[in-house]
């Protein structure tokens, strides 16, 4: 199978407890993929152990069979809408220009093509009126399509987004959905961390639940059943919890 | 005036002092957009011990190179402030320490170290002492023109690395996890702007005083951060003040110092304290007064929607009463009389009212007003009885509020949305947008 996405045997710790536990799976290309699992089951950190934003205590995470560095200018990130300060000093269209930085490189300056670029994906965000507007006064959903907008300009072939639906009305919602299978259509694969568990299987092709340890990952047909859904959401079996920890401590030094 | 600025013993405080505050006022917008004000208190203080090692090592082993003395305080407050970082970072990482915590820890152990050094000082070197002494409190009545040129040139050195890497800055202080995404390698970054930040600091001591050294940081980016949203324009606004607040602080010390020396008592007044003193002013007034964010527009433009409220409410009870005296509408609204009789003295001159007969009535263009602020409450009762389910019994106090906050657009699109109904929830009728 041709992997876009792959992990072997990952384990990732926040300080004393487990995020992700022995976490391996392979995922092939041109797929809209729902990452699901309750809070702090590790979702967001399986995406930023991918960027490299959090570093693995062992085992590996690649894109296209290749160390994350190799394939940066492949991947947008959509972080969470609430990572950032709203409050920040910045117009929209600054805010999506910035995907284009990474080419750029440390001492560049945005070319006129970068500019059309970056209207032209506020365009198809429907925000194309609000370019010039401080990022504050743009509503939750705004905020969103502006980092969507921001992902587009970088033209990637991967999309690994972090809750991009939370405080978000139904319309962007669905509207940023067909955006993105149009995105599918054009062999772009898509990862979105997702908690809503109705609109799971209407979105998705592929999904991994997760929780902790990754319980079943493939098709959303196959996978998305009560068995495997009451395994992801319900408790975790006591022993298991209490080793996991006691291993994380270990590690850490703390016992 | 202009002596200030030429005259040959008096140019260097001043020039020197502008530069400095130029680099910190820069630095300053940077840790205040992360968010890290307090970084820069703790790392002023934590140069302080490595000022008095320099000097003292100088004193005993160069006893005679008084005029290098500056270098070694550079050197001494670099290598003091970095272990300071250090150390607050190894705290917060491995020591598993709270950042707050961290941070007074580092503070108040390098100061008190550094206190106590400087007394020893005070015993074994009293002549050398008062070149520790001065940087407390900061001292630009000493500076020569060699301070001009390495204070020009580090701060030409801050103002053309900003400008170098402004776009990655931006995105990492935006959004540090995007930046990392993009390969855009923060912890680079980081370290370069840590070093400058330490060395603005060190460099602006000598003028406002490790005591003060972070409100010359913070006070210019606040203040700057009042007046816009453009990131390149909170620099060099921040810029600016800091300057300015540079020449006027110092000008106040050295004409404090004249007016009150004696021929007998030369009396110096610090410079630190006043530069510090106009920087902060500036930032409280700026908090208070700048158009968009200030308190003072703000809390007038509360005000005067409180004051729309109330017209709103009146035209919407005579609406439906007809016509009612100031008695009545005072005993209904909760508002103070005087407000009261100003809002009807103005409705009456815009054409809302009439008196008749000590009672107010609405006038023609008035029944039009009042007919829309009722349409809008009416209009949104149904929204939130059919497209949000609530009880029909529980909307009218929601839409008590909604009604004066509702714009055109929101109004026509809430048309849209319930296909323009006739009867509110409660069977009353909406009165029609276009009814003339």
């Amino acid at each position: 199978m041709d992997a876009i996405f792959h992990a072997e045997e990952l384990n990732v710790n926040y300080e004393r407890t487990p995020v992700l536990w022995d976490v391996s799976f392979s995922i092939p290309k041109g797929l809209l993929v729902g990452i699901v699992g309750p809070n702090g089951a590790g979702k967001s950190s399986l995406l930023k152990a991918a960027l490299g934003l959090v570093k693995p205590l062992s085992g590996k995470i690649e894109f296209l069979q290749q160390p994350i560095s190799r394939v940066r200018q492949k991947i947008a990130y959509v972080p969470q809408r609430q990572s950032v300060d709203w409050d920040f000093p910045i117009t929209a269209l600054q805010v999506v220009l910035m995907g284009r930085y990474g080419k750029m490189g440390w001492f560049g300056r945005p070319r006129r093509a970068d500019r059309e670029a970056a209207k032209k994906a506020l365009e198809v965000v429907g925000m194309a009126s609000y370019a010039d507007r401080q990022i504050s006064e743009l509503s939750g959903g705004q905020q969103q399509r502006l980092f969507l907008a921001r992902a587009f300009v970088q033209n990637p072939d991967i999309f690994l987004m972090d809750e991009p639906f939370t405080g978000v009305d139904l319309t962007t919602e669905k509207e940023i959905i067909e955006l993105l299978k149009k995105q599918k259509q054009e062999g772009k694969t898509i990862f979105i961390v997702h908690h809503d568990l109705p609109t799971v299987e209407e979105y998705f092709d592929w999904v991994m639940l997760l929780n902790t340890r990754l319980i079943a990952y493939g098709p959303t047909s196959e996978i998305f059943q009560a068995a495997n859904l009451a395994k992801t959401f319900g408790k975790m079996p006591t022993v298991f919890d209490e080793a996991a920890s006691l291993c994380a401590k270990k590690m850490s030094g703390y016992l | 005036m202009i002596d200030y600025f030429i005259d040959p013993i008096l140019r260097a405080p001043t020039w020197g002092c502008m530069l400095m505050c130029l680099s910190s006022s820069l630095m300053g917008v940077i840790v205040f957009l992360r968010k890290k004000s307090l970084l820069s208190e703790s790392l002023s203080h934590a140069s302080y011990p490595g000022v008095v090692l320099g000097v003292a090592f100088l004193a005993s082993f160069f006893p005679f190179a008084e005029e290098w003395a500056f270098l070694v305080v550079l050197i001494g407050a670099f290598g003091s402030s970095l272990l300071g970082l250090y150390g607050i970072e190894w705290l917060e990482k491995k020591g598993k320490v709270f950042p707050d915590a961290a941070l007074s820890f580092i503070l108040s152990v390098f100061f008190g170290v550094g206190i106590v050094a400087a007394s020893a000082l005070q015993g074994s070197h009293p002549s050398w002492f008062k070149q520790v002494q001065m940087l407390i409190f900061g001292q630009a009545a000493t500076m020569t023109d060699i301070h001009i040129v390495i204070y020009g040139f580090l701060a030409c050195f801050i103002v053309l690395f900003l400008i170098a890497v402004y776009r990655p800055l931006q995105a990492v202080l935006f959004d540090a996890g995007y930046a990392h995404s993009l390969g855009i390698r923060a912890t680079w970054l980081e370290r370069s702007l840590f070093s400058l930040l330490l060395i603005s600091i060190i460099v602006g001591m000598r003028s406002v005083g490790v005591i003060l050294m972070s409100g010359m940081l913070i006070a210019p980016a606040v203040a700057a951060r009042q007046y816009t949203n453009r990131l390149p324009i909170v620099f060099f606004l921040s810029g600016l003040f800091g300057v300015g607040s540079a020449l006027i602080g110092h000008i106040l010390s050295v004409e404090g110092s004249l007016h009150w020396s004696t021929p007998e008592s030369r009396f110096s007044l610090p410079t630190g304290p006043f530069i510090v003193l106009v920087s902060t002013a500036w930032a409280l007034f700026s908090l208070c007064f700048a158009p968009k964010r200030g308190v003072v527009f703000r809390l007038a433009r509360i005000f005067a929607f409180r004051l729309r409220c109330l017209q709103e409410n009146i035209l919407k009870y005579l609406w439906k009463k007809k016509s009612s005296s100031s008695k009545d509408l005072h005993s209904l609204h909760r508002s103070s009389l005087f407000s009261l009789h100003w809002v009807l003295r103005r409705m009456v001159r815009h054409g809302w009212l009439q008196k008749k007969c000590g009672s107010y009535e609405l006038t023609g263009d008035g029944y039009q007003k009042a007919a829309q602020v009722v349409r809008l409450h009416r209009l949104w009762e149904v929204y939130l009885t059919h497209s949000l389910g609530r009880e029909v019994e529980r909307v009218h106090k929601n839409a008590e509020e909604m009604e004066h906050i509702l714009t055109p657009d929101l109004e026509q699109r809430l048309t849209l949305l319930l296909a323009n109904p006739k009867k509110d929830p409660h069977h009353q009728p909406i009165p029609d947008k276009y009814s003339l």
